[in-house]
């Protein structure tokens, strides 16, 4: 009985220990979590896409208690770069493609295979919290070094730069000497810019197509006569604001010289003289001509004659354009404001109007710019309504056409030049001249620094009178705007889907206000000494 | 005798719970591991996932916003393509974006000629019947589109719109779409 009672015994507290083993093991989970639940997020990594992706702020973690290293889960990681991933479960181990480059990670060991080689991370790769976490340093010593990627990782700021900058604005220098101050700006690429110092003290640069980084933009100290810079970029343009001392004179900005013999880049200078800056007449002609305006003594002037004048109403017949929820057609709205526009310019300025449609008909696009080059315009203004898909967009925006500037689209244009030529073998035979020929989309860039100025004065002028949204001068590929042989703009009024510009643009004052705003730009256009190139 | 029995019992008591334990904390160990898992973690799924950025325009129509999608990465770039434009078609998930693409527009195939940089979109002709207008509308038809594919796929340079098996002119009447255009540098 005894011997009996004891080996019981033995086996109730063998029982016991594997019970209290089995509690362990269903505790056990629950810490790990409780473990992982504490690795709370401790810093964040600020990601920056140069491919326009939104900035992102992204979690880093603390996992090992006896190391600082910050962790980032394999989501976020892969989100990041764009990679591809995937699990083998059996194995325990990730494999995550950044820029076909193949990367192994094995949980909990220190090893990642690139490429079938092995390299030793400081920290293993972890799985807390349900994700899969990888040490920072992968980044910071593998990714960022690799140059499969074009990575930067700035480690003090914790920001990580992905992507290959697109900026074709990518420096800028100041430099002093005794005259004055240049400031120096390299270009990729001539692009068309327009300056202003409508504020005192301050001068504005826009660069159309401009694409700069702010940061290290502003970040530039000034020098002598630039107090500062202060650079903005919008998703189209890049400004440049510079501070000026008061003791500045004059200014003249000009294109020299390459930026740099093996890129091939462009460097726009900004010159500021000693003295008190003068009251610029209106400086904001757009355009690399810039220099000869200022040198009043030097060059050539002409006004630009202004006789004939084309408005485009947009759309009509079968082409409706934009419909608004009640039912206000925007054809039709063009038409009637394209109409008032024509008698107060013949009223007011006693120039001549062409409507390229008087009635409610289709006409093509290409005919439209026909019509204008046949009529010898001297101005173009396309008068169209925007539209949206929700009520609260708003406001108006006056466009010129975006050039087309480099080798290959010209050669494309060419291409379908030539095909042009063969749809149309009735077309003028002086047009037909391998000579004469026309690229269409190159005739608009003979004006574009005209047209570039015409959109900035209407845009400023309505401003001056209607109180919607400014939305700004662009450049876009308006179709209606090709082959002009003239400067050209095409000005959105308001929004038909927005209920309150709905109700304006039906109503006459509202009107009355935009045609003369316009009426107005297209005066001080044609007041304006200006040199023309190429005519 | 009766001792024996009752320990033999109590011992039989606690194997039993031991055995229902163990398999309990089997079960849970298990379930917690899926919901560990979760949506966000990477899935066992055959085939490589890729996760790509999609592009919509935000409600001022001044601007693009970036959402994430994965796709599975096979069939080559026409097949990833048709997925990421299938998948911008869809719309938006966040109630900030807003797709400039209209209703009931379908992809029917997507595809490149010789010049293997070009890609071409063949949409139904809802893209252009059943478009509301508006430049800005039309701005943001294209702009989307032609974002994500820059952002998702660097080896394509040019995008062709055709509707229905045939280029045209213009979406809504405004921007030129007849030839490739630019993925980064149209506007």
């Amino acid at each position: 009985m005894d011997n009996k009672n004891i080996s019981n015994r033995y086996k109730m507290l063998f029982a016991g220990i594997l019970v209290v083993a089995a509690v362990f093991l269903a505790v056990h989970p629950c810490r790990a979590q409780i473990i992982a639940k504490e690795n709370e997020e401790v810093k964040t990594l600020g990601v920056v896409f140069a491919d326009g992706r939104k900035t992102e702020d992204i979690s880093l973690f603390k996992i090992e208690s006896d190391s600082d290293e910050l962790f980032i889960s394999a989501y976020d990681l892969a989100r990041i770069f764009k990679a591809t991933k995937y699990w083998k479960p059996g194995r325990k181990r990730l494999v995550v493609k950044i820029a076909a480059k193949k990367y192994i990670f094995t949980l909990d060991t220190r090893v990642v295979m690139i490429e079938n080689q092995p390299v030793l991370l400081r920290m293993p790769v972890r799985y807390s919290d349900g994700f899969v976490m990888i040490p920072l340093e992968f980044i910071r010593d593998i990714l960022a070094k690799s140059r499969v990627e074009k990575v930067d990782f700035d480690e003090k700021r914790l920001v990580l730069t992905i992507g290959a900058p697109s900026y074709n604005v990518t420096g800028i220098i100041f430099d002093e000497s005794i005259e004055g101050t240049r400031a120096v700006l390299t270009l990729t690429d001539e692009l068309l810019y327009h300056v202003d110092n409508e504020i005192p003290g301050l001068l504005r640069l826009k660069i159309y197509g401009g694409k700069l980084n702010t940061l290290k933009i502003s970040a530039t100290e000034g020098k002598g006569l630039f107090k500062r810079v202060r650079a903005e970029q919008t998703e189209y343009d890049s400004y440049l604001f510079f501070e000026v001392e008061q003791s500045a004179s004059s200014f003249r900005v000009e294109f020299m010289g390459p930026a740099d013999e093996d890129s091939g880049g462009r460097k726009l200078v900004i010159f500021l003289e000693k003295g008190e800056l003068p009251e610029i007449p209106d400086a904001d002609f757009a355009g690399r001509k810039m220099v000869e305006i200022l040198q009043a003594s030097a060059g050539e002037y002409r006004k630009i004659e202004v006789k004939r004048i084309i408005i485009d109403p947009g759309h009509g017949g079968p082409d409706y354009g934009r419909i608004s929820e009640s039912g206000v057609e925007e054809k039709q709205v063009n038409l009637e404001i394209s109409e008032m526009l024509k008698r107060m310019l013949i009223e007011r300025l006693g120039v001549e109007v062409v409507l390229t449609r008087r009635t409610d008909k289709l006409v093509p696009l290409d005919q439209r710019g026909e019509i204008a080059n046949v009529q010898n315009g001297d101005i173009f203004i396309s008068i169209h309504c925007n539209g949206w898909f929700k009520p609260e967009a708003g406001g108006f925006e006056t466009f010129f056409l975006a050039p087309a500037r480099n080798e290959e689209e010209s050669h494309q244009a060419a291409h379908e030049n030539s095909s042009i030529r063969f749809e149309n073998p009735g077309l003028d035979p002086e047009k037909l001249d391998e000579l004469n020929f026309i690229l269409w989309d190159m005739v608009q860039n003979e004006f574009i620094n005209e047209s570039s100025k015409l959109a900035e004065l209407i845009q400023k002028s309505l401003d001056d009178r209607v109180s919607i949204r400014n939305r700004g001068v662009r450049q876009a590929g308006f179709r209606v705007l090709r082959g002009l042989k003239m400067p050209a703009v095409l000005v959105e009024v308001a929004f038909l889907s927005n209920p309150r510009e709905e109700k304006l643009l039906l109503d006459n004052r509202f009107r009355k206000k935009v045609c003369e705003g316009i009426v107005e730009a297209v005066r001080r256009f044609r007041e304006k000494d200006m040199i023309v190139e190429g005519r | 005798m009766i001792k024996n029995d009752l320990g033999r019992k109590i011992m039989f008591v606690l194997l039993a719970l031991l055995i229902i334990v163990t398999a309990i904390i089997i079960i849970v160990r298990r379930i917690d591991l899926k919901e560990e898992e979760g949506p966000r973690v990477v899935r066992e799924v055959p085939g490589e996932i890729r996760t790509v950025t999609l592009f919509f325009a935000n409600s001022n129509a001044d601007g693009l916003l970036s959402e994430t999608r994965d796709i599975t990465s096979e069939g080559g770039l026409e097949n990833e393509v048709k997925q990421v434009i299938a998948a911008l078609l869809a719309g938006p998930e966040d109630k900030k974006g807003v797709s400039a693409i209209p209703v009931g527009t379908e992809i029917n195939r997507v595809f490149r000629v010789e010049d293997k940089e070009t890609v071409y979109l063949d949409f139904n002709r809802a893209l252009v019947s059943n478009h509301t207008g508006g430049s800005a509308g039309e701005y943001y038809t294209i702009k989307m589109i032609l974002k994500t594919i820059e952002v998702n796929f660097p080896q394509v340079a040019k995008v062709q719109f055709i509707v229905a098996g045939y280029p045209v002119n213009t979406i809504a009447g405004h921007y030129k779409v007849d030839t490739p255009l630019s993925v980064r540098k149209w506007r």
